[in-house]
């Protein structure tokens, strides 16, 4: 790029240029004045010459042609440096008018990046701030160290209304309005000098003045002149078209500039400059340059000049150094060489300028004269530069400027930003844009904040403009720019600033810069009073769950101050505070399906359909057949994707809020926004696809705009909340329409504060609609409609009493209370329970007693019927209410329920009940009301029961009870332990043989019991019936009155009944099971139950013990204990029978044999058979007993061993050896056995085995066939010799 | 340890999805978003830089008055950027490839989605110490 043509290149010749001092007097003013212009702008329109054509000889003989040129006019008072205030006075006073022009583009739209990017580069960069530019160099002017600014020429102007005009032009030059440079020493006072007489024809015809003027020429020479203006006689537009006023003029424009300007005025004013100019201006530069330069290389130029320089500097060293170096007066060949090479500079003969420039930068940097160094160094930069010669070098050169200056300190820190300036042009001119804008950050870096504002802010154009733009860091320096902006009081260009680099932080992730910038434009609008655009942003800010808590406050606060200073509502789409969490949406709502609870609503679907399967007409549950032609027909069946619900019932809805900040936020009025379009209005086909395009225009508008509440068709329930911080809520919504229609749930509103209203709707895409109705067991339809259907009668239950917590075992009457709140009837009222186990359905009858005296036992036996009743409800877990329970409007209906805690651990209790809607007009022939309960059940008491054959008694058993309270703190009190059923009846043990009866067991406590069973099974009953009756054996002390509690009647006998069923393990015939029934009561009352209650009672079932050992057999030796016998006659024959009972169901067959001697080794293995039985029983925790056995064998069979050693043989087994006999089942049978005794004594006569195996009922059944061998029981025979 | 540092990992689309302030220095409020800023506008350099050369540690690439930013370039495009004062070369080199390996073990987890918030706590006081150790 050719530099003349860049930027800088006209910048630097518009800038460095010569400098005419005007000297007037105040008549010159005063007719300027009339045309609303002072002297210097009459004139300055016309001192730019772009084609002024002269040819130029400077210090070479080539001449060139000067195109371009231009003349500074500058008063005479006004050569001298800007103090630093003014300076920035003037400075400040550019930003302030652009600021004004800024205010319309604050309230458009921020722009975006393609339209930044789309724009040009002069476009970009605001036009004012080239000429802050311009001025903040213009600042600089009349430095003492630099020489372009001298003035080259000096024009004195007098009006010729002046009195003696010829003396007034020496007046003028010797008043000490004279700039202080040149009396100084600085400027050479000889300049060239111009006379100009200015006439105004207003004032009278030009006679007069060609007299004054041939005066002026013989006093002065040929430069004098003579301007007329004010020819028109009436305002004109003559001058309409000149761009008159420069910039910072302190004459308002107005219609009345230049007005009194003919068309030859202005010609003669442009002839006069030009005149000036190319006659004598340049002339006299040219002059002066040659003759400078001849000096310069008389004095400078050549070998012997440069030692001479050199040494002569040397003895200069020891000057203390001061910040300006040396005085350098205009007559100093320094001063000289710089005027040489600005001149130069100026007629654009940069090469003899750079020589020179270069030449002086040594003796000034040898000087120490580090102002002056820095000036030439600027220069020879920028003759680098204009010369497009190194780039390189320019830029050291500029650098070490820069730098110089900066070192100096203070004084000339503005030099260092007008030198920067040149140098981040120069860099931009040659496409180095990123260095540039780094020019501009150090430039920014030295000054005050409003110029380092401007200066950022063309930084960051730069970075805009470099290739491939910078956008982060065009943001970063907009915003220091602004930062600066709002520093140095500029709000509106702050605002400029931050909203022109919104669009760079628009992703998401940098959240403490998006934090900063809106939450700072937010607040500058709103200091210049644009609160809309300052809510907006400061909407942004809200959820800024990162910051500190102060500044979480802070947020808040202003935005709460700027929204109040609004004076209104407001109302936000999507307000970012509280959080809701749409993932969490859950509708609820009730068509045919009813929950007593809410929380009963997250129980699966499925769970439910399972459970009322039987319970619902079948075309419900999916299951299709000639019965549910109707039920397709009804009106609910008619939109399948609209889901129904019910006129005067709520529709909850259920939805998280989430305070993402760690300030407690009050929300208020949080309400659903919904329509309802009733059923008149409804259109036939009633498809969502029908209204779904007006709901996109919809959602943009306020729900105040659309609230169709107004008819009252609907309540909406309004909920306040605190949140605190960080908190998470979840909410539940009403709307309960009144009409029938189409309800139409769209979102939700909320007021944060008393001052913000939020809204939001809620949206579904397909994908989440899809998950959603998988998981929440509800199909959510677009926009969440619903059909309104008409009002029907809806039952609330609930069940009194009921526990959460409760011990095992734990036995207690309910009262299942159901309400009817509508004015209709319902009837055909049915309910399934989920756990039969632990809660059954009871008789009315049960209402009219007592809880614990119901179960008493009575007098009367009149309950025979019951147990059939009780097996007819197990089989079927459906339970009808009767018939004629009708529970009329308004009307509140009870049923008892009995409660029986089977097993400890967590268990859910699911209770459906369904009912018939009396009057059949309605849409919904039957509803359903779900209940669910959660209970604890506590361990309680562990009971557990061993039987074992009596020996003594075929048809007695040993019971064994171990009881353990598991409790922590519980005493339980025994009452009654029951067997059920008539085939067994159970017994105390004789009172000498039964310990102390235990009444209370205390926590932690095991024990065990014992008692005796008797079996009264007299007909084999292969149909194995169980009859409820039972025996009962009270365990506390007679004293005590306590009643008997009657196991064989209702809720006891079906609660045994489930229990039966979920104890049931192999079930091998029933024969040979028995049930326990054992009842407690609970002493104190525990924390965990209600204190003052009675004690609770309990009861634990014990089911399927079974009776059988191994052997499934049971024997018995019948004969005589003593005999007396005269063994001198013969020997003793003894009869003895063995009366043998199967306890199988099987067949037995069983082979006996006697041995007359009996194997040693054999001799305890019955008892170690036993003991092994014993101990792969399960349910026995306590082993003792079976040493106890062990012990108790030991201790009978000692004796009869000694004596069997003892007396080897002394009987003999006569009749037959071996019996082979089949045992039918539970049959008794007897084998006749005899003995020979050949001696008076003691015999044992258990030396016979038994063989058994048991034959399978059926051939074919493959199972239990086993077999084995036991030995006899002792049995002791005494025979006494009894001599005859 | 460096008095001020800030350390920030920004996923390939220009989001950062870790942030520690690892500096001895107290904390203030708008040191977060001075450093932010300052890092965002880095990423401009480097994406410069990163293009130009093949080794990952791209050394100093910006400045902001007396801080440095540092950045460290994965095969993958994530940037691990340092602002730092301290003149540590070889420190923030072993940092940034100890913190690399961390990051290759979050990568690793089946359960982190690339490009997502790295939320590990225990990531967190890996990278702390090691801030501690380098810096």
């Amino acid at each position: 790029m050719d530099p003349l043509r860049s930027y800088l290149g006209r910048l630097l010749q518009e800038e460095i240029t010569p400098v005419i001092m005007v000297l007037s007097t105040p008549l010159v003013e005063d007719a300027c004045q009339t045309n609303g212009l002072n002297f210097i702008e009459l004139l300055l329109p016309f001192s730019v010459f772009n084609k002024i054509n002269v040819p130029v000889r400077t210090a070479s003989d080539q001449p060139y042609r000067l195109q371009m040129f231009k003349l500074r006019l500058a008063y005479a008072s006004d050569i001298h440096l800007q103090n630093y205030e003014a300076a920035e006075e003037h400075l400040k006073k550019v930003v302030l008018d652009a600021s004004q022009k800024t205010l319309t583009d604050l309230i458009s739209e921020p722009p975006q990046l393609e339209n930044l990017l789309k724009n040009s580069e002069s476009d970009l960069c605001p036009s004012w701030i080239e000429t802050f530019n311009k001025e903040l160099i213009r600042t600089l002017s009349f430095s003492e160290h630099e020489t372009f600014d001298h003035p080259v020429a000096c024009l004195l102007v007098v009006s010729s209304k002046d009195e003696q005009p010829i003396n007034r032009f020496v007046d003028i030059l010797n008043t000490n309005q004279l700039p202080s440079l040149l009396s100084d020493g600085v400027m050479d006072p000889k300049v060239l000098k111009h006379y100009l007489l200015l006439h105004d024809n207003q004032d009278g015809s030009p006679e007069k003045i060609t007299s004054i003027l041939a005066e002026m020429r013989n006093t002065y020479g040929s430069n004098c002149k003579l301007l007329c203006i004010n020819s028109a006689q009436s305002a004109n537009g003559n001058g309409k078209d000149i761009q008159w006023m420069p910039y910072g003029s302190h004459v308002l424009r107005n219609d009345d500039i230049a007005c009194f300007l003919s068309t030859d005025d202005i010609n003669a004013v442009r002839d006069f400059m030009l005149d000036l100019s190319s006659n004598y201006v340049i002339p006299h530069v040219e002059q002066k340059i040659r003759i400078l330069n001849q000096q310069v290389a008389a004095t400078r130029k050549g070998f012997r000049n440069q030692i001479k320089n050199l040494w002569w500097r040397k003895g200069k060293e020891d000057t203390p150094e001061t910040a300006n170096g040396p005085i350098y007066t205009f007559s100093s060949i320094e001063s000289q060489i710089r005027v040489l090479a600005d001149y130069a500079f100026m007629l654009r003969d940069y090469e003899l300028a750079l020589s020179n420039y270069r030449l002086l930068s040594t003796d000034y940097k040898l000087d120490k004269a580090w102002k002056r160094y820095a000036g030439v160094q600027e220069m020879t930069g920028l003759c680098y530069f204009m010369l497009d010669q190194s780039r390189k070098d320019s830029e050291y050169c500029m650098e070490s400027a820069f730098t110089t200056y900066l070192k100096i300190g203070s004084s000339s820190q503005r030099n260092a930003s007008r030198c920067g300036l040149w140098w981040a042009e120069m860099l931009k001119a040659r496409g180095q844009f990123k260095d540039a804008a780094n020019i501009y950050f150090r430039i920014s870096n030295e000054e005050p904040s409003l110029l380092a504002a401007v200066m950022l802010e063309q930084a960051s154009y730069c970075y805009l403009l470099s290739s491939p733009p910078m956008l982060r860091k065009y943001g970063f320096h907009l915003v220091l720019a602004g930062n600066r902006y709002y520093m140095s009081d500029q709000r509106h260009h702050a605002i400029r600033a931050y909203r022109n680099a919104l669009f760079v932080y628009k992703q998401n992730g940098w959240t403490y810069i998006s934090d900063h910038v809106h939450y700072n434009v937010g607040r500058w609008y709103s200091f210049i009073g644009i609160l809309d655009v300052a809510v907006k942003h400061m909407l942004e800010v809200l959820a800024c769950s990162h910051q500190s808590l102060a500044t979480q406050n802070m947020f808040l606060n202003d935005f709460f101050h700027i929204v109040q200073s609004m004076g209104k509502k407001f109302e936000v789409y999507k307000l970012r505070l509280p959080v809701i969490n749409m993932a969490s949406l859950k509708v609820l709502y009730e068509d045919f399906r009813t929950y007593a609870s809410p929380s009963d609503v997250h129980v699966s679907e499925s769970l439910w359909q399972s459970l009322e399967e039987e319970l619902v007409p079948s075309a419900s549950t999916g299951r299709s057949n000639w019965l549910d032609s109707q039920i397709k027909s009804s009106s609910s069946k008619r939109n399948d994707e609209s889901p129904v619900c019910v006129a005067g019932e709520s529709v909850v809805v259920d939805l998280e809020f989430i305070n993402p900040l760690q300030v407690s936020i009050s929300v208020s009025e949080i309400s659903l926004i919904c329509e309802l379009m009733a059923k008149s209005k409804e259109p036939d086909t009633g498809s969502a696809s029908h209204t779904a395009p007006e709901e996109d225009s919809e959602l943009k508008d306020s729900p105040s705009c659309r609230d169709s509440n107004s008819d009252g068709s609907f309540t909406l329930s309004k909920l306040d909340v605190v949140l605190g911080g960080g908190e998470t809520k979840r909410i539940q919504l009403e709307v309960s329409p009144k009409i029938e229609g189409l309800l139409k749930i769209s979102g939700v509103r909320w007021t944060l504060s008393d001052i913000v209203v939020g809204y939001q709707y809620f949206e579904f895409d397909s994908k989440n609609k899809e998950k959603k109705g998988r998981r929440a067991r509800r199909s959510l339809s677009h926009n969440l409609s619903f059909i309104v259907i008409k009002g029907l009668p809806k039952l609330d239950a609930c069940i009194q009493h009921l526990p959460k917590k409760v011990y095992a075992g734990d036995l207690r009457l309910l009262l299942l209370e159901l309400h009817n709140q509508s004015e209709f009837s319902v009837k055909n009222i049915k309910m399934k329970i989920s756990h039969p186990r632990y809660l059954i359905p009871g008789n009315m009858e049960d209402l009219e007693m007592d809880f614990p005296e119901c179960l008493e036992k009575q007098k009367s036996s009149g309950s025979k019927e019951t147990p059939a009743n009780v097996m007819l409800k197990f089989k079927n877990l459906l339970f009808s209410f009767p018939d004629d329970a009708t529970i009329q409007g308004g009307t509140n209906f009870t049923w008892p329920l009995w409660f029986h805690a089977g097993l400890s651990g967590r268990i859910s209790l699911y209770i459906s009940i369904y009912y018939e809607v009396a009057s059949c007009s309605s849409d919904m022939k039957y509803r359903i009301l779900r209940m669910h309960h959660d209970l604890e059940v506590l361990p309680s008491l562990d009971v557990s029961f061993q039987i074992s054959p009596c020996e003594s008694s075929l048809e007695e058993y040993f019971v064994r009870m171990d009881i353990l309270n598991r409790t922590k703190s519980e005493t339980f009190s025994l009452n009654q332990l029951s067997c059920v059923g008539n085939l067994w009846e159970i017994l105390a043990l004789p009172e000498s043989l039964s310990m102390q009866p235990v009444q209370t067991l205390l926590a932690g406590q095991a024990l065990s019991c014992f008692f005796k069973l008797k079996d009264c099974r007299k007909v084999i009953n292969t149909e194995g019936e169980v009859t409820l009756q039972g025996s009962d054996l009270l365990m506390i002390s007679h004293s005590c009155k306590e009643a008997m509690i009657d196991v064989s009647r209702s809720p006891l006998a079906e609660f045994h009944q489930h229990e039966r069923f979920h104890q049931g393990k192999s079930a091998k015939g029933d024969s040979s099971i028995v049930d326990f029934i054992l009842i407690s009561k609970m002493q104190g009352n525990g924390p965990v139950f209600e204190p003052g209650m009675q004690p609770k009672l309990l009861s634990y079932h014990a089911c399927h013990c079974s009776i059988s050992s191994r052997c499934p057999l049971s024997w018995q030796m019948n004969g005589p204990r003593m005999i007396n016998h005269d063994f001198s006659g013969s020997f003793c024959e003894a009869n003895f029978h063995l009366r043998i009972h199967s306890c199988s169901d099987a067949a037995v067959i069983i082979r006996l044999t006697t041995y007359d001697t009996l194997p040693e080794k054999n001799q305890s293995s019955d008892g170690v058979k036993l003991s092994d039985s014993a101990e792969n029983e399960g349910g026995w925790h306590d082993i003792s007993l079976v040493n106890d056995m062990k012990v108790l064998s030991s201790v009978h069979g000692n004796r009869p061993k000694k004596s069997s050693v003892d007396t080897l043989s002394p009987f003999v087994w006569c009749a037959t050896s071996s019996t082979k006999l089949k045992l039918e089942p539970l049959c008794t049978t007897e084998i006749s056995l005899k003995i020979c005794l050949f001696a008076a004594g003691t015999y044992d006569l258990s030396n016979y085995e038994l063989h058994w195996e048991v034959k399978p009922l059926e051939e074919g059944i493959a199972g239990v066939s086993s077999s084995g061998t036991v030995h006899g029981h002792p049995f002791y025979l005494t025979v006494l010799h009894a001599p005859r | 340890m460096a008095n001020t540092a800030c350390f920030i990992i920004v996923s390939r689309n220009d989001i950062p999805i870790y942030e520690a302030e690892v500096g001895s220095a107290m904390k203030k409020e708008e040191a977060a978003q001075q450093h932010q800023f300052i890092l965002h506008a880095a990423l401009d350099i480097v994406e410069d830089l990163a293009w130009t050369t093949s080794a990952m540690f791209l050394k100093a690439v910006d400045k902001f008055n007396d801080l440095v930013v540092s950045v460290y370039v994965t095969a993958g495009h994530t940037r691990f950027m340092l602002l730092h004062d301290s003149r540590n070369e070889d420190g923030i080199k072993s940092f940034f490839q100890e913190v690399q390996e961390l990051y290759i073990k979050i990568l690793l987890n089946p359960l982190y989605l690339p490009g997502s918030r790295i939320t590990s706590s225990h990531f967190d006081t890996k990278v702390r110490a090691l801030a501690r150790k380098y810096l």
